[in-house]
């Protein structure tokens, strides 16, 4: 991602896949916070987790670490700071 | 109209110097009467949960602005 490359729409399809993982997954987390014994979330909640990570991995995979201090891997040279940021898609 | 919202009178004394607002309105959200979710809701799916701010429709609270109504 160098210059002024504009995202595709896989990145946007991907990102919001990713919002509406994200979403659901703090939500059952505040929901197991006060029901611990709900297995039935418990599953739902692994499944999502599971999900989100292999969802986050193809996302990292094509457009660079997520996150940073060793939370995402990045290709050479290093992406971090590479365009788009967040706040500019 | 919408279920979750309330309304109440405040009381218009003969010397206020604005234009009274005779009804004003307020949201009572689901969980103000079931605190204490119980197991196994129904569930909205992702997508939808994402939009609507909340995964179970029971809790569902629209919260639309009333801006754009006149003043009532």
């Amino acid at each position: 991602m160098d210059g002024n490359t504009t995202v595709d729409q896989e990145y946007y399809r991907m990102m919001e896949e990713l919002q509406q993982l994200d979403f659901a997954l703090v939500e059952l987390t505040l929901y197991l916070d006060t029901h611990p014994d709900d297995m039935q979330a418990l599953q739902q909640f692994n499944q999502l987790s599971q999900q989100r990570q292999q969802a986050a991995y193809r996302f990292e995979c094509r457009y660079g670490p997520l996150m940073q201090f060793g939370h995402s891997y990045s290709r050479y040279p290093w992406q971090w700071m590479d365009t788009p940021w967040p706040w500019q898609v | 109209m919408n279920n979750q919202l309330r309304e109440w009178h405040p009381y218009v004394g003969p010397f206020d110097p604005c234009p009274p607002m005779r009804v004003k309105t307020y949201i009572v959200p689901p969980n103000l009467f079931a605190p204490f979710q119980p197991a196994n809701l129904q569930q909205y799916s992702l997508p939808e949960a994402l939009r609507l701010g909340t995964l179970w429709p029971a809790y569902y609270s629209p919260y639309e602005s009333r801006m754009l109504e006149g003043r009532s």
